[in-house]
């Protein structure tokens, strides 16, 4: 071997890696780009970039190449490796990794025997379970529900006044103790976000079933004012009073369980128990506008009260203020999600 | 109607403290062959040095064919190096080149030969100095004779105007000896060459000197011929003569 | 008061001087003829016969990187972005100056060392009286070697490197693959890799100079040699690790 020969081997095994290396960056994009197009209009692609990995079950199988503004929708126009084939019924959605990372788009395969071929379009798309839009639901939900309860207090009697004052009083107290057990729970937030993707989906529906519920209210609410029912039933009827302050109580129970530190907030988020009591509560929510739909309830106690509606009005404040503390310290933590379907 | 193509005019130089030359005055003609004598570690190296350029003198002057050379910068030095070929006291072999492409070297680099050619008169040379057959042979494995030889075939290889040997005959046997002289001789006879010589061995350099330079203390206290050198009066003349223990020599009573 | 100054002078005196034969050097680079045959010869004696150190150093160090980054990614669920660290780390960083050390300490040792012999058996002064530059012929092709051959070895160190981190990441540590790459992919750019290169340029043209300037002016034999062959490898990779921070932060 010549001194030449040896140094032009070196040099040419050299430039190849180099080639190799730059091509991988894909900053030569044309010669990356081998594959048929699939297209997906989403919602919303904020974080989604060029190139972002598009993968299956984990595996990358291509990625994005173009995103485009189509009637305020976002048209996103992907690469897939040649001989990986998507059934016609597959879902993309747009993902994340990790929490502060960075968004992909996951494509979940369907189960139909087509295959889409080159410049098809993936119809189906997750609604993408974002944090944020989880929150604004959440935060919605709470809102709505701040609505009935003016309208409700507007209803409200003295006595009533009274016994809801306390009902408030509570929950207030237990709003503060969960304040308190966030604060001292800081440290397990890490833990906390991990089982957050599958909490998160867990709550979905409740969230939904309490936005049910709380039009539900609204629907009641409604009927009292333009009249319907009747007060003199409702007069008699302690059930209403009785089912607010159990669940009250109820809530306060979980959230003093959880202060005396039965078990790490780790570890009540893998127990289910919890999610289920969250449930039940949502449950005892709806039985009792059901019960007032029915005509069943107290609602002849009601009478307009200005005072009462004020001091729910700040309840609510501070739920809300309290909910938000939950949100400084973390995008979003289980007792947030809690805290809205609740309210 | 000697011409002198060398003169050097009140050199002197010192390192650190200690002097060297302290003033020499020398004239070297041309197409002849001077040799310096002198005690060991008396400046003689020293003095070659500064007639090609590789040291500066603290003071005095050099004229190289009428070129004041000391003050030359390094690219009209390189002009009138080219009129040189120079033997280094311990050979100075490239050790990265062998043999043959040691003497082939100043012939590539200064030369238009075709390769063919310089390669015939690299074999010349080497056979001259009578070390044929060993071109493929790498510097660390030859002797310091042997060395010796293949710098002066490097040194004669261009047959520049001037050569300038620093002992070209020490660590060589008497037979070789006698060649490497006869060598010296003959080319200079032949081409006409202005030799200057270091040497040691008074006896066999007397025979071929035409002048001959005793350098002492830093000066020089003897020039002539060889046999002016011979009668010059000065007692460190005399007793350098008569140390070599030669016979025949003036005063040197055997 | 002298202790001070002393030094400082010889410092200056020395930059000096080897800012004087890096002008020296370009001027002969473009003056004359390349000689070809030297340039090859140490371009497989800088680079070619550095191979096997570069391969080994850039390997463990990207094993290494990977490992440790992982410890430390994993408190935050994030074992994902140890690819693009070790990518990152061995493109803009470790790449071109290990490169540049281990080349220093094989090749510029033995730069050094060559033409310190040659100083002290006077081949220089050979080389100067047939009126041929030594900076021509010893000093230009060894410093166009260096220029030439240190972005090479850097490639392939970062290539080696990143490999190496693959390997622990991916085959023993079990990250997933697809983020690794993605990552990596996503975060390192062309400009990373490149501006390493143009590192170790710089690198070469240092250490080779340095060593070509300290074997050059050898005084005092066999032990001057020695002394000079020492000095080269602890300037030039100071030179190395003091201009190394000086282009991060140009480039950044
Ligand atoms: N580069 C140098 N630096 C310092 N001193 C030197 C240098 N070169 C020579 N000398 C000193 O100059 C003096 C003369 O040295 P030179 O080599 O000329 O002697 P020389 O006459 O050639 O002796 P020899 O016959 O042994 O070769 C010596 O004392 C030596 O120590
Ligand atoms: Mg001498």
């Amino acid at each position: 071997m010549t001194t030449e020969l040896k140094v032009g081997i070196v040099v040419l095994i050299s430039i190849a890696l180099l080639f190799y290396m730059s091509v991988r960056i894909g900053k030569f994009g044309g010669l990356m780009q081998q594959g048929y197009e699939l297209k997906v209009n989403f919602e919303n692609v904020g974080g989604l970039d060029n190139k972002s990995p598009v993968q299956v079950a984990g595996v990358e199988v291509g990625q994005v190449k173009d995103i485009k503004l189509r009637k305020y929708h976002a048209r996103v126009t992907l690469i897939i490796t040649p001989g990986v084939k998507i059934p016609k019924d597959s879902k993309a959605a747009i993902k994340s990794f990790g929490i502060l990372g960075d968004k992909y788009l996951e494509i979940i395969p369907g189960q139909s025997a087509q295959h889409l071929k080159d410049r098809d379009t993936i119809e189906n798309v997750t609604a993408y379970a974002d944090y944020d839009e989880l929150f604004d639901t959440v935060s919605q939900a709470a809102k709505s529900f701040g609505r009935t309860m003016d309208d409700l207090n507007s209803l409200l009697g003295e006595k009533e006044k009274q016994d809801i004052r306390s009902a408030f009083q509570n929950i207030q107290q237990a709003a503060g103790e969960f304040k308190g057990l966030i604060a001292d729970n800081r440290d397990n937030v890490a833990v906390i976000t991990t089982n957050l993707a599958v909490a998160s989906e867990q709550f979905q529906p409740l969230v939904q079933k309490a936005e049910a519920t709380f039009s539900g209210v609204n629907e009641i609410v409604q009927g009292v004012k333009e009249g319907k029912g009747t007060l003199g039933l409702l007069v008699k009827d302690d059930k209403l009073y009785k089912d607010a302050s159990q669940t009250v109580a109820s809530l306060q129970s979980i959230s003093s369980d959880i202060n005396q530190g039965k078990g790490s907030l780790g570890m009540l988020m893998k127990d289910d128990s919890l999610y289920l009591d969250a449930k039940e509560t949502v449950k005892n929510l709806r039985d009792m506008t059901d019960g007032i739909n029915r005509g069943e309830g107290t609602l002849g106690k009601l009478v307009k009260d200005p005072t009462l509606a004020v001091e729910a009005e700040k309840t609510m404040k501070k739920v809300q203020k309290a909910a938000e503390g939950v949100q400084e310290q973390t995008p979003i933590t289980i007792l947030g999600t809690i805290f809205g379907i609740l309210f | 109607m000697e011409e002198t193509v060398i003169r050097v005019l009140d050199l002197y130089k010192s390192f650190n403290s200690h002097r060297v030359l302290d003033g020499i005055n020398l004239e070297i003609e041309r197409g002849k062959i001077t040799v310096i004598i002198g005690k060991s570690g008396g400046g003689k190296s020293v003095l070659m040095k500064h007639l090609i350029g590789l040291m500066k003198p603290d003071r005095g002057e050099i004229w190289i064919d009428g070129v004041e050379i000391t003050r030359l910068k390094e690219r009209e030095l390189n002009k009138v190096r080219r009129k040189f070929g120079m033997l280094f006291q311990e050979a100075a072999l490239f050790d990265s080149m062998n043999v043959m492409e040691n003497v082939e070297f100043p012939l590539r680099e200064h030369t238009s030969m075709p390769l063919k050619e310089i390669r015939r008169t690299a074999d010349d040379r080497l056979r001259e100095v009578g070390l044929l057959g060993f071109g493929d042979k790498m510097p660390s494995e030859l002797s310091g004779g042997m060395k010796k030889r293949v710098g002066l075939a490097r040194a004669l290889a261009l047959d520049p105007e001037m050569i300038l040997f620093d002992e070209p005959t020490s660590a060589l046997d008497p037979i070789i000896s006698l060649t490497i002289q006869d060598l010296i001789k003959e080319t200079q006879m032949l081409l006409k060459k202005t030799y200057v010589v270091i040497s040691h061995d008074i006896a066999g350099m007397f025979r071929i000197a035409d002048k001959v330079a005793m350098l002492y203390e830093g000066k020089i206290i003897a020039f002539g011929t060889p046999e002016e050198v011979k009668k010059n009066p000065d007692e460190a003349v005399q007793e350098f003569l008569r140390a070599t223990g030669m016979p025949g020599f003036v005063g040197g009573g055997v | 008061m002298n202790s001070v100054v002393a030094p400082l002078r010889k410092f200056a005196t020395e930059f000096g001087a080897i800012w004087l034969l890096f002008l020296d050097t370009v001027y002969w680079t473009f003056r004359s003829r390349l000689k070809l045959g030297y340039l090859f010869k140490q371009m497989e004696f800088v680079g070619v016969r550095s191979l096997g150190v570069v391969i080994i150093t850039g390997g463990f160090t990207g094993m290494v990187l990977a490992l440790q980054t992982y410890y430390g990614f994993r408190k935050f669920s994030s074992e994902g972005m140890v690819g693009a660290t070790v990518a990152l780390s061995m493109t803009r960083e470790l790449g071109p100056v290990l490169t540049g050390l281990m080349v220093t300490g094989r090749a510029g040792s033995a730069m050094a060392a060559q033409l310190g012999s040659m100083r002290v058996t006077e081949q220089i002064d050979a080389l100067t009286v047939m009126a041929l530059s030594p900076i021509k012929y010893l000093i230009v092709p060894r410093v166009l070697a260096s220029l030439f051959m240190l972005p090479v070895l850097t490639i392939i160190s970062d290539f080696v490197g990143i490999v190496g981190g693959y390997l622990v990441g991916v085959k023993m540590l079990s990250i997933n693959e697809g983020v690794f790459m993605a990552r990596m992919i996503k975060y390192v750019t062309l400009d990373d890799i490149y501006n390493g290169l143009v590192k170790a340029a710089v690198f070469g043209v240092l250490l080779s100079l340095i060593s070509c300037y300290k074997g050059f002016n050898t005084k005092g034999g066999a032990e001057g040699v020695g002394q000079s062959t020492t000095q080269a490898v602890v300037y030039s990779s100071i030179a190395i690790l003091i201009s190394d921070y000086i282009l991060t932060s140009l480039m950044w």
